[in-house]
């Protein structure tokens, strides 16, 4: 079970997504609501992974995961997008994110990405 | 500047609503129990408003905004019911409020998360009408409570596609406001469809811009074009996998591509096939286009 930091503009989906990662067992350790907030909160918290929004105000998904991936090469983060985004989230598979989820996503798919990332990163850091 | 000719303006307005309606209804359809009804796509008059067809009450409508931030200008606007805007909420599994309370903050962000997801899906559809991604910005919630409340909290555009829903038992509209320039694009696209390969003379014309229109009208179609910034790329050649299985793919994977060694390569503007040319090598080592045929010209150019 991972400690996880859950980033999304939306009040809502940060709720859906805690609601989905505590009922899995994890540890949601901090919310935040834009790119600078959660780069803040990665660096305080230190989670052992980052559920990220794509479409966020100010400093979007992509640019954020970019800045995470610099700060922490070893960052997992699961990329949370919309229907139609399949070229960002190529984009951010490229980019260093270990997996996606689309929304709306059911509650497994989500728990299975977040599994497949902590794994991936076991298999790497072993 | 000549008008655009309405009867190109309108098809371009009715498949952007048709399009864009499309997807709202799938995904109205996903959230809401009950059947969702669709109204028929209008194509707003100019002397009218487009807010006039949502049925404004006592209580203020929960207005769901989005717009555009590359690729597409404009944005969509859609309305709803305090009521419906609960039921939504409701089926999103974000409702937190008693039922004759007015919309938590929690409520109207599950509207809003609603919201995001038909206008992403509506904005696929139109990216693969305009053959070009097409991104939005994270929606925008505000209460309003009047059709001329709606009007001055949007910008204006010359046109307007309005389509009326029934969904969890309430009205909602979703209003596009569309500039001029959109509209083109779209007339573009549309013109794209029956000819692969575009054809024109100079200029902005030889994109296939104003492949149905008459004189004056390409010269203000290339006005409305001339300040727009495009995006230009070259393509080596194509191939599908699933979305599911790309990130799967490890590296040193090899993906086969549609096209020979010694093919030529296309020369994409803003989706469009526009040019190709060959692969060159300039003397500072980066990779540059040699066109060799520019919408149905011979010519010779390097693009880098």
């Amino acid at each position: 079970m991972a400690r996880v930091l859950v980033v999304d503009d939306a009040a809502f989906m940060r709720k859906v997504l805690s609601d989905a990662l505590v009922s899995g067992g994890h540890e949601v350790v901090g919310e935040a609501g834009d790119g600078e907030a959660a780069i803040a909160a990665y660096r305080d918290l230190q989670p052992e992974l980052v559920t990220l929004d794509i479409t966020m105000p100010e400093k979007d998904g992509l640019a954020t995961l970019r800045e995470l991936i610099e700060l922490d090469p070893a960052a997992r983060v699961v990329i949370c997008s919309a229907l139609g985004q399949e070229t960002k989230v190529l984009d951010a598979i490229k980019a260093g994110a270990k997996d996606f989820v689309v929304k709306p996503f059911e509650r497994e798919r989500l728990l299975g990405a977040v599994a497949k990332a902590l794994g991936q990163a076991a298999v790497q850091a072993g | 500047m000549s008008p655009l000719d309405p009867a190109v303006t309108t098809e371009a307005l009715m498949r952007l609503g048709a399009s864009t309606a499309e997807a709202v209804a799938k995904a109205l359809d996903a959230i809401c129990s009950a059947p969702v009804e669709r109204g028929d796509v209008t194509v707003v008059p100019g002397d009218e408003t487009p807010f006039d067809a949502f049925p404004f009450a006592d209580a203020p409508a929960v207005a769901i905004s989005v717009h555009y931030v590359d690729g597409v200008t404009g944005g969509n606007v859609l309305l709803m019911t305090t009521r419906g805007a609960r039921a939504i909420a409701a089926a999103m599994g974000g409702s937190d409020g008693a039922d004759d309370a007015p919309p938590t903050e929690l409520e109207l962000s599950a509207v809003a998360e609603a919201a995001n997801q038909m206008f992403a899906a509506a904005a696929s559809a139109t990216g693969v009408v305009l053959g070009q991604d097409v991104e939005i910005a994270p929606p925008d919630t505000q209460l309003l409570d009047s059709a001329a409340a709606a009007v001055e909290a949007f910008d204006a555009t010359p046109h307007a596609v309005s389509t009326s829903f029934r969904a969890c038992g309430e009205d909602c509209c979703l209003v596009q406001l569309v500039p001029n320039a959109f509209v083109v694009r779209m007339t573009r696209a549309l013109g794209e469809q029956g000819s692969e390969q575009v054809s024109g003379d100079a200029g902005l014309s030889a994109l296939g811009i104003a492949r149905r229109m008459g004189p004056g009208e390409e010269r203000a179609l290339d006005e409305a074009l001339r300040d727009i910034r495009v995006r230009v790329w070259a393509e080596l050649g194509r191939t599908r996998v699933s979305l599911g299985a790309a990130p799967q793919l490890p590296p040193g994977a090899v993906l086969e591509l549609d096209r020979k060694a010694d093919d030529p390569v296309d020369l994409y503007v803003n989706g469009l096939r526009f040019a190709s040319g060959r692969l060159v090598l300039t003397d500072e080592g980066e990779w540059a286009l040699r066109l060799e045929e520019v919408a149905g010209r011979t010519q010779s150019t390097e693009v880098v």
